[in-house]
């Protein structure tokens, strides 16, 4: 077995408990290769989600096409002010 | 860090919310089971942790945001081996190792513990954000 983050899904059960997707254009921050994002992405309305990390966004993109996944920073983010209904910083501050 | 906050809460809609996992300042340690056997050597792991929260700090102050909910959650990482786990540490963590006194005391304790898979135990804070409508002019 390789190695497993989280197995026991605290984190999701967390994020859960405070948050629902359903319905909403989320970006994510720091997405890495979409360990979380592939958690929510099914229940969310869009998903944009953002990493520098070029071949993690690439594995990304892959797995989970109907992502908007962007091999940028933060502070290379285009979009419209008040354009998403969440922003989640995923380990990324 | 603050920068990325304030960009948030340019992009969020005003109903909208901003969501914040970062780890805590607790330093990492690693288990066999329930049973502790050293600390993660994260560099400055505790300092950028610290700052993440210092950053959130600084944005509520601004009054752009306020806090709903926070809540912490434990977060583990399996390996089969703890040799394995050191490798994922090194090569996936910024500046972090496992030294040759936890490894030696890991596998001691995987020894008397047959079929455990050990782990690297972090403490994760989220918090949920609502933006604050800025006053115009």
């Amino acid at each position: 077995m390789p190695i497993e983050e989280d197995p026991e899904g605290y984190e999701i059960a967390a994020l859960d408990g405070l948050v629902s997707f359903a319905s909403r254009r989320v970006l994510e921050i720091g997405c890495g290769d979409g360990r979380m994002t592939r958690r929510y992405a099914r229940s969310a309305r869009s998903v944009i989600a953002i990493d520098p990390d070029g071949e993690a966004i690439a594995e990304l993109a892959r797995e989970l096409p109907t992502v908007d996944a962007r091999a940028i920073a933060v502070d290379e983010l285009l979009l419209p002010a008040q354009s998403v209904d969440l922003v989640l910083f995923a380990w990324s501050l | 860090m603050v920068d990325a906050l304030r960009r948030a809460h340019e992009i969020v809609t005003p109903g909208g919310l901003v969501v914040d996992l970062h780890p805590t300042t607790a330093v990492a340690s690693v288990e066999v089971g329930a049973h502790s056997t050293g600390r993660v050597d994260g560099g400055d792991a505790p300092l950028r942790h610290a700052a993440a929260g210092a950053a959130l700090a600084t944005v509520l102050d601004a009054g752009l945001f306020a806090v709903d909910r926070a809540v912490e959650f434990t977060f583990y990482t399996y390996g089969d081996t703890i040799e394995e786990l050191r490798d994922y540490i090194e090569e996936n963590w910024r500046n972090s190792r496992i030294d040759e006194t936890v490894v030696r005391r890991t596998r001691d304790a995987l020894r008397d513990a047959p079929g455990t898979r050990p782990r690297v135990r972090e403490q994760v804070r989220i918090t949920k954000l609502h933006p604050i409508a800025l006053a115009d002019g």
